[in-house]
């Protein structure tokens, strides 16, 4: 047997034998237990919430009756976002984006509802979920597993006999090493065997693009999240001259990473990048759809063209000889203005969103645990990107429908005689209901490539720190 | 004091100041807590600006609404300003009037759930649902991180800095082969730690006190008659919170292990305080209380009447309507002339009253909700001394609950205004901006009483945290 599997084998017989390795698991177990089943809980109540008002949005939609179409297109319609299943594993910003939002003709509504906003100011600790128990808690158990590991042989005396037998630096490290990731894999193996299941077994496949695919790259990411904080204990324990120091060490590393920085970086590029407010986001929009983007043309200046255009175009005097309702063809010219408008500053704010959220991404270089926030959530499709992508979706469905509504005016109606024209169901029918589909997974992982590099690189970094560590070491510190 | 302690404290001191590692914690805590008071500052110094731009946005449409009634008409555009300013017709769904929550002024120390919630609105007459649930615009990913303001440094950062400096003390005397020594001294064991933790806890205390008065200070005057009490509760909540983390740590110290147990003991409790007890009861709460918003959601559509151009139907909303308010159906006007604008009136108000219980219900869940996490908050005093703090500074769910219930009464001023003047086919003059409707904020009367009974409960948990550990000394000396 090799000197690796001997140490190895020692250090978890030691582990099982010491109470505190089985507490520290049983905790976790709990808390992923709890995790696990309210996630799906959560999931469960909402999805099928979601679900049954879209259908019943669908059916009001369908049965409203016979209007004329630009009435139904301010009618409209509501658009739910879906739970996506691996929602479950983590909320993500779940709930603090809307769930629900308006679609009706000329007006781009924002979404309403965000979820935390039913909460006290409880909810700003943080939900349960299993990503929180797998960024914040299992790397703590880490380290309590772990920061002794090595200082303990040195304080104990019992290194300097290792290394007397010839054993090296480097095969007590990777033993124990070896050792701490089994138990570390075996406490966690419930959840990587649940979420296999969850992906190939389930249902849902149709919802979530990739769901396979999403939740191996979870079990991969976290892992080598893990692997990083085992192995930043196991160096440090390296280093140190006691347990006390490497605990300290780890336990100011720990915090952090987890609690300080995420909130700082947040905090500091929401100041630098300041979100205008609703108000003046919405008055910047009116102002440009009454006086044309940077004050160019009037409403009616821009009706006049546009009537002018097609009287040439059909060589008519007057707009009542078009062989199509006029109104029909102006209120989509009004429809496409306001939408160019309304993307102009969306877009702007979205630049905003980004580069307070690229900020995060230069700051998860230096902080694994920011990398994998961002990851998970973006695997679980909870994160901004998706929920744009959604949201775009959303739009582009709202657009389809109103032109399809002042389309069959103008084809249908009579130009002034806006009460005598009615549509009825057949033209509803034709409205596709809406579905959504999540984006493909690398898609989405296009927008985390420095969270990406982080993990890899701080992992690789920790092998080398360990590897020229164990050569220079010497059994005793003096 | 008597010589023994002064020497105590003098050793303890000299220690502290030689261990650069401790001064520089203290140090960099001390810097992040002037960057939350920046930081808090900043982000209600931005609500107050944008408080500020609404209000001066409202002034201006209302300026030019009564200017019109003196100047000559000459465009167009004049014709319809006047219009909508004089005729009830059109003033009824386009004269908006904000309603704003401004900041308490020591709202930066604890900024709550204000990032989260509307703060001022703009109400028409229209339907009070179609203006009530539009959200402020924000980037998701940071209000899920939350705020670093002066709370977060007290609630979070603070305990981290009692372990720091607490989590050594006796084991580490032990480890270093002090305690033999320090035991044929005739001061007991104990009393040295109590007094060695007394310096600690002066320090941290007083850190958190130099903080606070100059968070304090800067957001507001504390001395003026409405902050002088949220000044003092304040600062009484960082002392008893504190107390009861080296309450904690003296019962965890008492049990005289290793200090590498004592951190981790003490870590696991902040953990489990911070981390693991609020993240189980939200999601307990959310489970256990669902509330399903996409129900309301159906009240923001812009619904009309079915067929605009049918007399008897817009009769029959009108009608139905003036059951509801009989003293807009006195005249024999309220059915004669503008009866489109009647209607459509009448139809949104009644949108209002019949959905008023289905809106009641929803935020009833709310409170059910935050009631049930209020019963199991004593299980974290940490998250228990956020939520008196945010209640302190009225940045809790409770003030948004209380300011959109003042929302209904504030719209119902507008409406009757209006719709008294459209039903009775009265234009408006220029006489009746001087009594346009304005929003005041009724104070919600207990306040006081949850925030006391929070200090309470955790001065109850320092006091019994500390009995245990002053027990477990004292047995142990006997043996």
């Amino acid at each position: 047997m090799s000197v690796i599997g001997t140490i190895a084998r020692k250090e978890v017989l030691v582990a099982l034998r010491e109470r505190r390795v089985l507490v520290l698991g049983a905790i976790v177990w709990v808390l992923l237990a709890v995790a696990g089943v309210t996630g799906y809980l959560v999931y469960a109540q909402q999805h099928s919430a979601i679900v049954q008002t879209q259908q019943e949005k669908r059916q009001e939609w369908l049965e409203q009756g016979d209007k004329h179409p630009h009435i139904a297109a301010h009618y409209g319609t509501y658009v739910f976002k879906p739970k996506t299943l691996l929602s479950l594993f983590d909320f993500g910003l779940d709930a603090y984006t809307g769930t629900s939002v308006y679609l009706e003709a000329h007006y781009q509504h924002e979404f309403m509802f965000r979820p935390a906003q039913d909460h006290s100011s409880l909810i700003r600790f943080g939900e349960l979920s299993l990503a929180l128990v797998l960024q914040v808690l299992v790397p703590l158990l880490i380290i309590f597993m772990s920061f002794h590991t090595i200082t303990q042989e040195r304080e104990t005396g019992t290194l300097r006999l290792l290394i007397s037998q010839g054993v090296t630096f480097q095969q007590i490290t990777w033993g124990k090493l070896l050792a701490h990731g089994f138990l570390l894999l075996s406490i966690l193996l419930p959840v990587v065997v649940g979420l296999i299941i969850m992906a190939f077994l389930s249902d849902a496949q149709a919802k979530m693009t990739d769901l396979g695919l999403r939740s191996i790259l979870l079990i991969v990411s976290y892992t080598i999240y893990l692997f990083f904080f085992l192995m930043l204990s196991i160096w440090v324990s390296l280093r140190s001259s006691s347990g006390r120091n490497a605990l300290l060490v780890l336990l100011s590393c720990w915090i952090i990473l987890t609690v300080l920085m995420p909130k700082t970086v947040a905090n500091v590029s929401e100041r630098i990048y300041e979100i205008p407010s609703m108000r003046e986001f919405r008055a910047a929009i009116a102002e440009d759809k009454a006086h044309g983007l940077h004050g160019k043309s009037t409403k009616s200046e821009r009706q006049e063209k546009l009537k002018q255009r097609y009287l040439e175009e059909y060589q008519v005097d007057d707009v009542q000889q078009l062989p199509f309702n006029f109104e029909g063809i102006s209120m989509q010219a009004g429809e496409d203005f306001g939408n160019r408008i309304y993307d102009h500053h969306q877009e702007r704010l979205r630049q905003l969103f980004y580069r307070q959220n690229h900020l995060a991404s230069i700051a998860s270089l230096l902080n694994p645990f920011l990398a994998i926030r961002h990851l998970s959530m973006a695997m679980a499709g909870t994160d901004l990107h998706t929920f744009i992508h959604f949201e775009n979706e959303v739009e582009h469905y709202r657009r389809e429908l109103v032109r399809r509504m002042n389309h069959d005016m103008a084809q249908n109606s009579t130009y002034g005689k806006f009460f005598e024209y009615k549509a009825g169901r057949d033209l509803w029918d034709e409205i596709e209901d809406f579905t959504y589909q999540t984006p493909g997974v690398w898609q989405v992982v296009q927008y985390y490539k420095l969270e990406l590099i982080s993990l890899l690189a701080w992992v690789i970094v920790l092998c080398v720190l360990v590897y020229y560590s164990n050569r220079k070491m010497k059994p005793i510190n003096e | 004091m008597n010589r023994a302690t002064r020497k105590i404290i003098q050793y303890e001191w000299k220690v502290f100041i030689r261990n650069r590692f401790q001064l520089l914690m203290l140090g960099v805590l001390f810097l992040f807590g002037l960057y939350a008071i920046y930081h808090g500052q900043a982000e209600i110094i931005d609500q107050r600006d944008t408080i500020n731009a609404v209000m001066k946005l409202e002034q201006s449409e209302f300026d030019a609404y009564k200017s019109s009634f003196t100047e000559e008409l000459k465009t167009l555009e004049q014709e319809q300003t006047h219009d909508v300013a004089s005729r009830p017709a059109y003033a009824w769904y386009r004269h908006g009037y904000h309603a704003v929550l401004p900041p308490h002024d020591f709202a930066a120390l604890a900024i709550g759930q204000r990032d989260l919630y509307r703060y001022y609105y703009r109400l028409t007459a229209m339907s009070l649902y179609y203006q009530l649930f539009e959200n402020e615009l924000a980037n998701p990913g940071n209000l899920l991180t939350g705020n670093f303001d002066l709370a977060f440094v007290l609630v979070y950062l603070f305990p981290l800095l009692i372990i720091a400096f607490g989590y050594g003390l006796y084991a580490s005397d032990k480890e270093h082969g002090i305690l033999a020594l320090l035991k044929v001294q005739a001061t007991s064991v104990h009393k040295v730690l109590l007094i060695r933790m007394l310096c600690y806890f002066t320090l941290v205390v007083g850190l958190g006190l130099l903080l606070s008065i100059i968070g304090l200070y800067t957001s507001g005057n504390p001395l003026q008659s409405q902050n002088w009490l949220p000044a003092l509760v304040w600062l009484v909540c960082v002392i008893v919170y504190c107390a009861f983390w080296f309450g904690l740590l003296f019962a965890i110290v008492s049990f005289r292990k290793s200090s590498s147990f004592n951190a981790i003991a003490a870590v696991g409790c902040w953990l489990l305080f911070l981390i693991i007890v609020p993240a189980v009861l939200n999601v307990i709460v959310t489970t256990r209380y669902p509330l399903n918003s996409v129900a309301l959601a159906d009240l923001t559509r812009r619904t009309g009447l079915e067929n605009e151009d049918d007399k008897e139907e817009a009769l029959a909303v009108i009608n139905e309507f003036l059951e509801h308010k009989p003293e807009l159906a006195k005249s024999d006007s309220a059915l004669e002339e503008n009866l489109l604008p009647k209607a459509y009136a009448a139809f949104t108000s009644l949108k209002d009253i019949h959905h008023r219980q289905e809106v009641d219900a929803y935020y009833e869940g709310v409170i059910r909700r935050q009631q049930w996490a209020a019963n199991y908050l004593w299980l974290s005093p940490a998250a228990y001394m956020q939520e008196v703090l945010v209640k302190v500074v009225d940045t809790d769910l409770g003030q948004f609950l209380h300011f959109q219930d003042q929302l209904v009464s504030f719209h119902q001023q507008i409406s009757d205004f209006y719709f008294s003047r459209l039903f009775q086919n009265r234009p408006i003059s220029r006489e009746d901006y001087e009594q346009l409707p304005v929003f005041s904020m009724v104070q919600n009367g207990n306040k006081w009483f949850p925030i006391f009974k929070g200090i309470f409960t955790i001065a109850c948990a320092a006091i019994l945290v500390f009995s245990i550990g002053f027990v477990k000394f004292k047995k142990e000396e006997c043996l």
